[in-house]
């Protein structure tokens, strides 16, 4: 598999992973040193906000505390479409691709929820490709009535 | 019987006035009119935070019963507001909700006004006889600022902003003023629930049980016996001492407030808030500060706009603790705020076409706990203004 193909397979894969709730295989596609922000440019204030920063650790704290938070019903799907792939060196890459999301409620009606820009970091460690950075840059503001699952 | 019939359900509880809630004042649509009409027309209403307009000319557009609104920071040092309408056919002068204009040029036909709200330009001019500068000016807005805080009331008849708001917002001096603050955080979203719906998640201690970070960090930090909570003339209401937090009770929070200074006259563990009628809230918990606004925009849906306030110009390792701070419970990927949105729109969900009858407002813990007083206070001065009984709105 050529690299640019292995690294759409892992921003597909990123996406799957947190479709199904699925952490422990999300966290499997995570580097060691993986950072996460969910960064949005306010209009309202002209400068940029921070919505949600964590290291892996800290990503895995908020899995593992999603059970016993109260949600939003429904499932939320991510369809993300990679842009560009630019080689940083032999063994890193910054990686745009351009998302949206979808919430599906219980009786089955979907609706947009978010569109943004994944810009990540993948690292090849040991021959694997995998993010080492992950900043969702939001173009939507309103979420409604809110998350506890990273986009 | 424990379950009730129809006609059990639809009675009015057994419980003293102001103990219950009708559930018509969420969806009735003349009682959102006499809302409109009998309160956001006449309140002192939260617009931002003096930070968000610090320069000349900088101008925060907002809305407010439906109409917007801008408030400008004018050549002379003083905040206006006006309406966001020009003199000339109505349209809608700034599209932004922010900038800075030093002159603010209606796209149309190019009026042009300045920062106090004067007309300063008419393109060809000569073409009036009964057209003068002098008599088309803006629609001026009574402003006024507390503790950085400016407000607006739409009445030009009013009374003071400090009459209206009273001592409501002295245990908050020392921390809004103490240290110059300013807005890091600014998210809104449109809820489908009556506004009040989302304004009673924050008068409602009661709640906190729903949260699974307050039932680990609130609810067993102090004795529910030694929390004070105080009410207002007014409507308005809070904690009337600092509230504590014992944030080693939740993965991931421990440490918090040991990292950052806390806001003047707050521990890092305080918890302080204030209700101020009819639909603004001051939360601090200790290094962070949130304000929010819940502003109608009909019976069943409403705008909530969301701040957070840090130390103006402090260290950058600084300001990103105290946005974690702030994400961690209110962000929109926080712990709290989403779980309230899901409560307020799961309540109007009940309500909107009358399955819920009534909502219970009647826990008595001597001010102290849990207790209902805040809401029961709200809604005696929802019912003072709007000429109607909360329990029971349409005759």
């Amino acid at each position: 598999m050529s690299d640019h193909d292995a690294i759409r397979a892992l921003i597909g894969k990123s996406c799957l992973t947190l479709d199904d709730s699925d952490f422990e295989s999300y966290l499997a596609l995570c580097a060691p040193a993986y950072s996460y922000c969910v960064r949005v440019w306010s209009p309202e204030l002209r400068k940029d906000m921070i919505w949600l920063e964590h290291d892996r650790d800290g990503m895995a704290g908020v899995f593992e505390a999603l059970p016993e938070h109260l949600q939003r019903s429904g499932r939320l799907s991510r369809l993300a479409t990679v842009a560009t792939i630019e080689a940083i060196g032999t063994d890193q890459f910054d990686v745009v691709s351009k998302f949206v999301v979808h919430h599906t409620d219980v009786e089955g009606r979907t609706q947009t929820l978010a569109v943004g820009r994944y810009n990540d970091r993948v690292v090849r460690i040991d021959g694997v490709v995998l993010l080492s950075e992950r900043e969702v840059a939001l173009e939507t503001r309103d979420l409604g009535i809110g998350l506890h699952v990273p986009l | 019987m424990v379950a009730r019939d129809q006609s059990s359900w639809d009675k009015m509880p057994d419980m003293p006035a102001g103990h219950f809630v009708s559930g018509l004042v969420y969806t009735d649509p003349d009682i959102y009119r006499d809302e409109s009409n009998k309160v956001f027309s006449k309140v002192w209403h939260f617009a931002c935070h003096e930070s968000e307009v610090p320069d000349k000319f900088d101008y925060r557009v907002f809305v407010l019963n439906g109409q917007s609104l801008f408030a400008i920071h004018g050549e002379d040092g003083v905040i206006r507001t006006f309406l966001n309408v020009c003199s000339h056919r109505g349209a809608k002068l700034l599209d932004q909700p922010s900038g800075n204009a030093r002159s603010i040029t209606c796209f149309y036909h190019r009026w042009a006004y300045n920062s106090q709200g004067s007309c300063t330009g008419i393109p060809r001019a000569s073409g009036y006889d009964d057209v003068k500068k002098e008599a088309v000016g803006l629609r001026e807005v009574r402003t006024e600022c507390l503790h950085g805080l400016i407000f607006i009331t739409l009445d030009d008849g009013a009374s003071s902003l400090a009459q209206f708001i009273g001592p409501a917002l002295d245990r908050f001096s020392d921390m809004l003023t103490g240290q110059p603050l300013e807005v890091f955080h600014y998210n809104q979203a449109v809820l489908e629930c009556n506004w009040k719906a989302w304004h009673e998640t924050n008068m409602d201690l009661y709640h906190e049980f729903m949260h699974v970070v307050l039932r680990q960090t609130q609810v067993n930090a102090m004795p529910m016996e030694d929390r004070k909570l105080i009410v207002f003339d007014g409507g308005h209401g809070g904690s009337g001492g600092d509230l504590k937090a014992a944030y080693d009770g939740y993965d991931g929070f421990a440490g918090r407030g040991g990292d950052v200074p806390p806001l003047p006259g707050m521990s890092a563990t305080d918890f302080r808030f204030i209700n101020l009628f009819p639909s603004t809230a001051i939360i601090s918990r200790g290094t962070v500060v949130r304000i929010d606004t819940v502003t109608p925009i009909g019976p069943d849906k409403a705008l909530l706009e969301m701040r957070g306030l840090g130390v103006k110009g402090e260290p950058v390792e600084h300001r990103r603790i105290r946005q974690k701070h702030h994400n961690q419970y209110w962000g929109p990927f926080g712990r709290n705020v989403p779980e309230d949105m899901v409560a307020a729109e799961s309540c109007a969900d009940s309500f909107r076409n009358q399955a819920g009858r009534y909502q219970i407002i009647a826990r008595d813990e001597k001010m102290a706990g849990q207790d209902d007083a805040i809401l029961r206070a709200f809604y005696s001065e929802w019912g003072r203004r709007v000429g109607r009984d909360p329990g029971a709105p349409v005759k």
